[in-house]
């Protein structure tokens, strides 16, 4: 099998092994996304460990390497716009409020809302408190189509209001993911679609899930406008993500970005990534996003190492502290098995 | 009270739950400039604008999704599929996604799908199906399938204000067959109620859907003979009235069970098999079954005849049941 050089990891155009802002950020703004992106990986950490341990029972799915895409789109976000995603997107749930120990505790099968026990941690819905909506039905692409009809609603009502759909890669290629952009792009609904590319789909990588070099270049069948980013850098992130939720707020219709990234852990903690190359792996590592905002905020971002320090032991904590409580939460009855199954 | 069609009630349900209610809003194909394939949208256009009658592309599961979607914001679509056949491109969407949301999540989803359904006027094998018993295997929905116009009409508004994804099976071949008085103003037969549409004491007959015709006409043929059926229409599938059937049946000994669907897997196995099990000690002859036969929908007008459950395969059936 040909190896890939480095260089065609990604456009060298695009690639950079450190970052800075382009727009003036509070000390505040900084801190609580980095805080944000910290606290999901020590909590995928912590994951990991659980279900090495048989607490997490099936599968666990993790985001490592992947949360600076959520977290730059979801600070952009307006309260009452929508957003969905699976948990790779685990640091954009926490930035509007997600608790940690709930995360932790719906992975554990435990009685927390909103789904006492009935769905994976690996989903989430939540409107009323998170606006988190309910866009997933387990089927790759599904939520485009219901992405579209969020925003359908946010039209019909004129309100200026947005829905941001995660994507992975792989799930462009079903059919949802035309039948729904394009009911968007008729009706210029406020449908933003972030694809997380991450090099693969499980274990299928790219070039074999689709013939065009990006997935932004399967934009021009809907007539939107698309971009490809860097997506391990949060400052490219908002930047690029800020073009696409103004230009859907303001009724220009759905406007899709392509982040390049890379998914350091595997499809779920049950898979080894015995197919990914160990150079492949060496040139992610080296633009963690982690990293890299930390080394921003070392140097010119001006928090020093300390302080840097300070916030990655305290998301220590939080997790540790979330996995205690977690575990004390109750199962869910057998007896209410048949409940809530439907609506009054 | 006016003497209405089908199609008619269909309509004027619709009709009336959008000039109660302004979150409804209709998605289908063809359904807003063209009125619909059937035309049971004509005029709603221009009555309620572009914004709640729309014209979507041909994406069943796209418009599908988008429904929901829309239905979990709080507006409260109804979506056309042209033919109900065409309901399996959006199969997923609706038993993956609108079927689970609530218990997942505790969101509602109000989302009605109104799918043309039925044979029996040589639409051939994607223009005839019934496929009802793909939908009621799975828990969250609500399948319910009028055989005459007034439930047509009340099953549809009830469907409309449920707070459920409710799947709505009409029967093309009832659409402007099957006329009768309707009242002018609005009112809802409740979802989850059967009804007895012809009082015996013989045999009961569980039935629904264009059935219910053949069936009381069946039932019309044995009064003369001097057997006295019990027609009992379900009108909801889920959630099953049970009860009424149960009644019925305890009260005739005997059970025919019949649907215009395919035998195998269809929903008469499981009212056959709810009878056995709750009835069988008042039984005195088997639950028995009159259903299409297990090949896809022909064409030419002798084959669909052969495939499609007649008059004269139900009289047959009955009348064995009666002197078992
Ligand atoms: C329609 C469908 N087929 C298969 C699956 C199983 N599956 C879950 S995630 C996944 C890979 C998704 O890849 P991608 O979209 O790139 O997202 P990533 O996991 O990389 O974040 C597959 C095949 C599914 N959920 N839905
Ligand atoms: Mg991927």
């Amino acid at each position: 099998m040909q190896k890939l050089k480095p260089a065609r990891f990604l456009d060298p155009a695009l690639d950079r092994t450190s970052i800075a802002p382009n727009e003036t950020l509070s000390h505040d703004q900084l801190i609580t996304w980095y805080r944000t992106m910290r606290l999901a990986r020590a909590c995928d950490k912590k994951l990991g460990a659980l279900y090495r341990q048989g607490k997490i029972v099936g599968a666990v799915y993790l985001a490592t390497g992947q949360e600076a895409i959520c977290t730059g789109v979801v600070s952009l976000l307006e309260r009452n716009d929508y957003f969905s995603t699976v948990a790779r997107g685990l640091a954009g749930w926490f930035l509007r409020g997600v608790e940690p120990r709930h995360v932790i505790a719906r992975w554990l099968g435990r009685d927390v809302p909103p789904s006492h026990g009935r769905e994976l941690g690996l989903f989430f819905a939540d409107i009323e408190h998170y606006g988190i909506a309910p866009y997933h039905n387990g089927s790759m692409a599904s939520w485009i189509p219901s992405g579209a009809g969020f925003a359908l609603a946010f039209k019909i009502r004129k309100q200026p209001r947005v829905y941001v759909a995660f994507t992975g890669d792989g799930a462009t290629s079903p059919g949802d993911f035309y039948e729904g952009l394009n009911f968007a792009a008729i009706h210029k609904l406020a449908l933003v679609v972030i694809v997380e590319n991450n090099c693969f789909a499980y274990s299928t990588s790219t070039d074999k899930q689709m013939p065009v070099e990006n997935v932004a270049d399967r934009a021009p069948a809907f007539n939107i406008p698309s971009e490809v980013a860097f997506g391990n850098d949060i400052f490219e992130v908002r930047r690029v993500a800020k073009r696409a939720i103004d230009h859907a707020r303001a009724g220009n219709g759905p406007y899709l970005v392509e982040f390049k990234t890379f998914r350091a852990s595997g499809h779920g903690e049950h898979d080894d990534m015995g197919y990914v190359d160990a150079d492949l792996r060496e040139f992610w590592e080296q633009r963690d996003p982690l990293r890299l905002f930390a080394e921003y905020l070392d140097g010119p971002g001006g928090l020093g190492e300390t302080a840097v320090k300070a916030i990655d032991d305290e998301c220590t904590q939080v997790i540790e502290d979330a996995v205690v409580w977690a575990e004390a939460q109750p199962e869910a009855s057998p007896d209410t098995v048949g409940d809530r199954l439907f609506a009054p | 009270m006016a003497v209405i069609t089908y199609l008619n009630a269909i309509s004027q349900a619709l009709r009336g739950e959008m000039r109660r209610d302004e979150n409804v809003i209709l998605l289908g194909e063809d359904i807003a400039v063209f009125g619909g394939a059937f035309k049971v949208t004509r005029g709603f256009l221009e009555e309620f604008g572009e914004d709640r009658v729309i014209d979507t592309p041909i994406s069943e599961s796209g418009f599908t999704g988008a429904a929901c979607g829309a239905a979990v914001e709080g507006l409260r679509p109804v979506v056309e599929f042209q033919f109900a056949d065409f309901i399996a491109c959006a199969f997923d969407q609706i038993v993956n996604y609108a079927a689970k949301n609530y218990y997942r999540w505790g969101i509602p989803m109000p989302v009605v799908f109104r799918g043309p359904s039925g044979g029996g006027f040589r639409g051939g094998p994607y223009h005839s199906q019934n496929p009802e018993a793909w939908f009621t295997h799975v828990p969250g929905l609500k399948v319910v399938q009028p055989s005459t116009p007034y439930d047509a009409k009340g099953l549809l508004a009830a469907a409309i204000r449920d707070n459920n994804p409710v799947i709505y099976f009409e029967h093309k071949h009832l659409y402007r067959r099957i006329k009768e008085d309707v009242p002018d103003e609005d009112y809802v037969v409740p979802l989850g109620v059967a009804d007895v549409k012809r009082a015996g004491s013989s045999l009961t007959i569980v039935t629904y859907g264009a059935m219910v015709h053949e069936s009381l006409a069946v039932a019309e043929r044995l009064s003369g003979e001097g057997a006295e059926c019990e027609v009992i229409d379900l009108r909801s599938l889920s959630p099953l009235d049970r009860d009424t059937f149960l009644t019925s049946v305890r009260k005739t000994s005997r059970a025919l069970v019949v649907h215009e669907a395919q035998l195998t897997g269809g929903f008469g196995g499981e009212v056959a098999a709810i009878i056995a099990q709750e009835a069988f000690d008042v039984l005195d002859a088997p639950v028995t079954r009159v259903a299409a036969l297990d090949v896809p929908s022909p064409f030419a007008a002798a084959l669909e005849d052969a495939m499609l459950p007649t008059q004269e395969k139900i009289y047959a059936a009955a009348k064995e049941v009666l002197e078992y």
